[in-house]
Order: structure tokens, then C-alpha cells, then sequence
């Protein structure tokens, strides 16, 4: 009798040892990385992080809409009373918005279709040919990263306008032709690191053929590289749509002026008239604000498009060895 | 004949490579070989842009001398920015760093992290994130709240690293925002740790602490120095960077000089940041050992 009552005590410890450890082991996790409080505090950091990184953005969406007697009311931070679309509105005609999203996307597209034909080009051949000198190639490229476009802007600009091409759109595409222009020089690296990592036994197969190599590589290196393809061509895309210095420099006096240029004469043309007084302060900042929004609003849907293959393709990349 | 055959199967794969290298040494030459060439010569002449053609006198150092001793303009724009790029790369890179661990968890819903995350590499260059900066968007609340910019003033106080602190912490949001393309490469950089060795430190009863220090740290370790370098040249040829105003087109002599010392002291900055690197890594690595 007292042994069975024994035996089940025994076993009802044990029971509940196990359901306690059980319980630990959820709260706490086997290991601390999989623990509930662990997950929790991840979570909230993350999330406080994100709020914070958010914020900018947040506000500028809620400025843009809000309308005058928001703007006025102290009481109003963060939602307005109504949608009022008018400062969008005339941050499009400040921008001449169709016009300067035209230029913008023609520049864009068309620097970040040649920096992937250019740039694979050259990261595949330091990645799989024999070139000659190649470290020393190597070395240039790493180079051409590092020497900032203000030492070369100067004799750039007067190539440019020896060749009469000084104020021409022309001048912002021409170095992507050879895989230059913004940052050319860290898609042949980006290249080189996929190409890197492919198996060697297609080329040699190829070779048996007697394929030819740049059919080889446009049948089926090229075609292989879509994840670098993906990335080169966001980065390339969104820096080139972000680059005011080139623009800057070679447009200065052009018509055609790509958004991002263009905003920053917003912003001087908005002062000027502030100064004269022909214009109340408060509403400058809804109306730059609506502005930084439209021409943020064509990278930000292609992102959101492309976010997931993006990051993605960013780890298959082997973007580092 | 079979001697002959090879060595021109071997030119010809040179060939090869050199036909698919040619655009960009071509390239190379035209937009960035010519110019950086043309630039130091330029920088020791006065250039004279007469209706047809241009005139080159040569001045020596003149230009050079000028800058470094008889003006401070460089000096007034450098240092302030100087000092607030050694304190952001620091804040960069670690947060970049903290980021990348915590979304290479396993975690439920981390692809939403992600996006945010790799957001501002959206906008992190150029136009927006100067409006932004203008508006005074980006700073964080608590440090007006505290008073923090007073309690700097009282640290520091009238030492020229005042203004600088002030100004990264004032645009701290926004600093955080430059590390886009830093937290890529870290996350690209956690996945060639093999699991294998997070499982053998566990085994062997490891805190997460210590694998931390053990495992992950060292294995960022290159990862660390490309994103040093990628943050530091990013830093210097930032749109906003003030030393970019000084280059302008009015004197080509002059201006040619200013972007070569500019060039050069970006050269040392970062075979100094490099050296530095190093020299903490072995240290390090020497720690672990003992």
C-alpha cells in the first residue's frame, strides 16, 4: 500500500517536473534564442527600431494631406481632420512632374540596362577568362570605387563640351555604356562575386561543344546571373534616380532636369519666395514634403515589387565570399 | 603541332577575356584614367578658357600651397565634417551590425523587417534626405526633451567637438538611415556561418553570449572592414557633403587642386581606418587564442 502511494507520488513529481521544465522550456526556450522572452524583447526592439526609422517618413505622409486649418491647429499632429490633396498637387506643377518623371525614368532605366550588359560583362571576365593582368585589372576596379567624382568632374565636363554635348541628357548615360556613371564600379564587383560562386563544369562542357564564349555567355552565363541582375539593376536604378551631383554638373542650364535635381530648385525657388513674403512658411513644408513624396513614389513601387526577390537574390548573390 | 595548338588555344582565351574586359578599360580610360590625369595637370596650371581654345600656364604649386596655407576654406568645411564622419561610421556600422543579427533570426514575420530596413536605400541619397534634414525631420525626440544638446555643451564644452556631436545626434534618425546597403551585406554575411558551428557551440553548452563573441564576431570580421570601407567612401562622396560645394567649375586650376588634397586625405582616411582595423582585429584574434 505505502509503496503504491510511493511509486505515485514519485510519478506525479515527476509529471510535474516535466510540465514545469516544459513550461520553462517555452518561456525561456532550450536555447535563449527560442525562448518566448527572448522572442519578445526581439520583437519589441525590432519594432521600437522600425518606429523609429519609420518616422521620418510617417510624418512626411501626414504633412503632405493635411490641409490649411490643420496646419494651423497645434492640436493636430497626427491625424488630420481631412485629406486635402491641394499641396500634392502643387508640388506636381512646381516639379512639371510628367516632364522631369519622364526624363527620370529614361535616365534610370537606361543606366541600369547597360550597367548590367556592361558590368556583367567585365565581372565575368574577371571572375572566369583569362585576362591578361588581371590583378592588376582588379586593382583598377576596386580604384575606380574609391576615386570620388569630384576629382574627375572638371575635365569631364570639358570633354563634354568639347563634344558638344554639355547640357545634353546624353552625358548622364554615355559612362554607363562601359559600366561607369554612379558607382559603375561596384556592380562589376557585385558581378564578379556571383560568377564567382557558379560551378565550373559548365564552361568546360561549353568548351567541349566549342561554343564560342560570348554565345556561351549570353545563352547561358547571363541568363544564370538573375539574381545579380536583380540587384545590380535596383541599385543602379535607384542611386542614378537619387543622383543629383552628375545632374548638377552637366544639366545645370538644361530644360530637361531629372526629379531629383529638380526638387532642390523647389526648395530654393520656395525660400525666394518666402523672402519676398509673397508666401506663408508653414505651408512650404507641406508642399516639399508632397514634392519628396512624388519623386520618391516611382523607386518605392518598383521596391515594393521587387522587395522580396531582392533580398532574395542579395543572399545568392554571394555579393561576399 | 599539338605544342602550337595549345598555346594558341591559350591566346585565345586570352583574347577572349580581353574582348569581354574591353568596354570597361576603355571606359576606364575615357571617364576615369583621362580625367584623373588631366585633373593633377590642370591643378598645377591656371586655366584660361579664351572663345577658341584653351590656355594652359603653368603655376607649380601655387594652387596647392594656397589652399593648404594661405585660405581656410577647406579647413572650415573639412574638419566639422571630418568629425561628424568618424563619429557616424561607428554608429553605422554597429547598428548595421545589431540589425543584421537580429533579422537573421528565425523569426516569424521578418521579411516585414526586412522591407522596412532596406527601405531608405531607397532615399538615402540625395535630394529627399536633404529636404528631410532641412525640415529637421529625423532627430530624435528624448534628446530635446533632456536637454541633451545642454548637457553636450556642459561635456565638451567649448571644444570644436561640440558641434559636430550635436549634429550627428540631431540628424540621428537619419544616420541610421544610411546604413541600408551595410545591413544587406552583414545579412549576406550571416548566412556563410554554417550552422553547423552554432549547433557544436551549443552542444558544448555556449552562452549566446559568448557565440557572439566566439563565432559570429569573428566571422563579420571581413565583413566589418568591406562595410568600414564601403561607409567611409560613401560618407565622402555624399551629395551633401560640403567639400563637394568647393569643387565648382569657376576656377578649373584652383578647383583641380581642392579635389586632389580632397582625394588624397580620402586615401589616407581610409588606409588609416584600414590600418586601425587591423590592428584591433589581431589583437582580438590574439585574445581569443590565449
Amino acid at each position: 500500500m505505502m509503496k503504491v502511494n510511493l511509486a505515485a507520488r514519485a510519478k506525479q513529481k515527476w509529471t510535474t517536473k516535466r510540465s514545469l521544465s516544459k513550461i520553462r522550456y517555452m518561456v525561456l526556450g532550450r536555447e535563449i534564442n527560442q525562448g518566448l522572452i527572448f522572442k519578445l524583447a526581439l520583437y519589441s526592439v525590432l519594432i521600437i527600431t522600425s518606429y523609429i526609422y519609420m518616422n521620418p517618413i510617417i510624418k512626411m505622409l501626414v504633412k503632405m494631406v493635411m490641409s490649411i486649418k490643420d496646419l494651423i491647429d497645434p492640436t493636430v499632429t497626427w491625424i488630420p481632420s481631412s485629406i486635402y490633396l491641394g499641396h500634392v498637387a502643387e508640388a506636381w506643377k512646381l516639379l512639371d512632374y510628367p516632364r522631369s518623371l519622364a526624363v527620370s525614368l529614361f535616365i534610370a532605366v537606361t543606366a541600369a540596362v547597360l550597367h548590367c550588359i556592361a558590368c556583367g560583362l567585365a565581372g565575368y571576365a574577371l571572375a572566369r577568362l583569362d585576362v591578361p593582368f588581371k590583378k592588376t585589372v582588379f586593382l583598377l576596379v576596386i580604384s575606380a570605387f574609391i576615386i570620388p567624382p569630384q576629382v574627375i568632374i572638371l575635365p569631364t565636363i570639358m570633354a563634354y563640351t568639347e563634344l558638344g554635348l554639355n547640357g545634353h541628357l546624353l552625358t548622364l548615360i554615355l559612362p554607363s555604356v562601359f559600366g561607369f556613371g554612379v558607382k559603375g564600379a561596384l556592380f562589376v564587383i557585385i558581378f564578379r562575386q556571383f560568377f564567382l560562386t557558379q560551378p565550373k563544369a559548365l564552361e568546360e562542357a561549353a568548351r567541349i561543344d566549342g561554343a564560342n564564349a560570348l554565345k556561351f555567355y549570353a545563352r547561358v552565363m547571363f541568363p544564370l546571373a538573375k539574381p545579380a541582375i536583380l540587384v545590380v539593376f535596383l541599385f543602379s536604378f535607384v542611386w542614378t534616380w537619387n543622383d543629383t551631383y552628375y545632374p548638377r554638373m552637366f544639366l545645370g542650364a538644361s530644360e530637361n532636369m531629372p526629379l531629383a535635381l529638380k526638387i532642390s530648385y523647389i526648395d530654393r525657388n520656395l525660400t525666394a519666395f518666402i523672402q519676398e513674403g509673397g508666401f506663408p512658411e508653414f505651408l512650404a513644408e507641406p508642399i516639399k514634403m508632397g514634392a519628396s513624396f512624388l519623386v520618391i513614389l516611382p523607386p518605392l513601387l518598383i521596391y515594393l515589387f521587387a522587395q522580396r526577390y531582392f533580398v532574395e537574390s542579395v543572399e545568392r548573390t554571394g555579393l561576399v565570399e | 603541332m599539338a605544342g602550337k595548338r595549345i598555346l594558341s588555344a591559350k591566346t585565345s582565351r586570352k583574347l577572349e577575356g580581353t574582348l569581354f574586359m574591353a568596354p570597361w578599360l576603355i571606359g576606364f580610360i575615357a571617364f576615369l584614367g583621362f580625367p584623373l590625369l588631366f585633373s593633377l595637370y590642370m591643378s598645377f596650371h591656371q586655366v584660361k578658357i579664351l572663345p577658341k581654345r584653351i590656355v594652359y600656364d603653368f603655376v607649380g604649386l601655387k594652387y596647392y600651397q594656397e589652399i593648404l596655407f594661405n585660405s581656410s576654406a577647406l579647413y572650415d568645411q573639412l574638419i566639422p565634417y571630418f568629425q561628424e564622419v568618424v563619429l557616424m561610421v561607428p554608429v553605422i556600422v554597429i547598428f548595421a551590425l545589431m540589425i543584421a543579427i537580429m533579422l537573421n533570426q528565425k523569426l516569424p514575420g521578418r521579411f516585414i523587417f526586412r522591407a522596412i530596413f532596406f527601405l531608405p536605400v531607397i532615399f538615402s541619397t540625395g535630394a529627399v534626405l536633404m529636404s528631410f534634414m532641412n525640415q529637421g525631420e529625423g532627430n530624435l525626440g528624448f534628446l530635446e526633451r533632456f536637454n541633451v544638446g545642454g548637457y553636450i555643451d556642459m561635456f565638451l564644452g567649448d571644444n570644436s567637438w561640440a558641434k559636430p556631436v550635436k549634429q550627428v545626434m540631431n540628424h540621428f534618425v537619419l544616420v541610421l538611415w544610411y546604413s541600408g546597403v551595410q545591413i544587406l551585406l552583414f545579412i549576406a554575411g550571416l548566412q556563410t556561418i554554417s550552422s553547423s558551428a552554432y549547433e557544436s557551440a551549443r552542444i558544448d553548452g555556449a552562452t549566446p553570449w559568448e557565440v557572439f563573441w566566439k563565432i559570429t564576431l569573428p566571422a563579420m570580421s571581413p565583413f566589418i572592414l568591406l562595410n568600414l570601407i564601403y561607409t567611409v567612401v560613401d560618407m565622402f562622396t555624399f551629395p551633401s557633403n560640403p567639400v563637394i560645394s568647393l569643387i565648382t567649375t569657376g576656377n578649373y586650376g584652383y578647383n583641380s587642386a581642392m579635389a586632389w588634397i580632397y582625394f588624397l586625405i580620402i586615401i589616407a582616411f581610409l588606409g588609416f581606418v584600414i590600418l586601425l582595423y587591423g590592428r584591433i582585429n589581431r589583437k582580438h584574434a590574439k585574445a581569443n587564442r590565449g
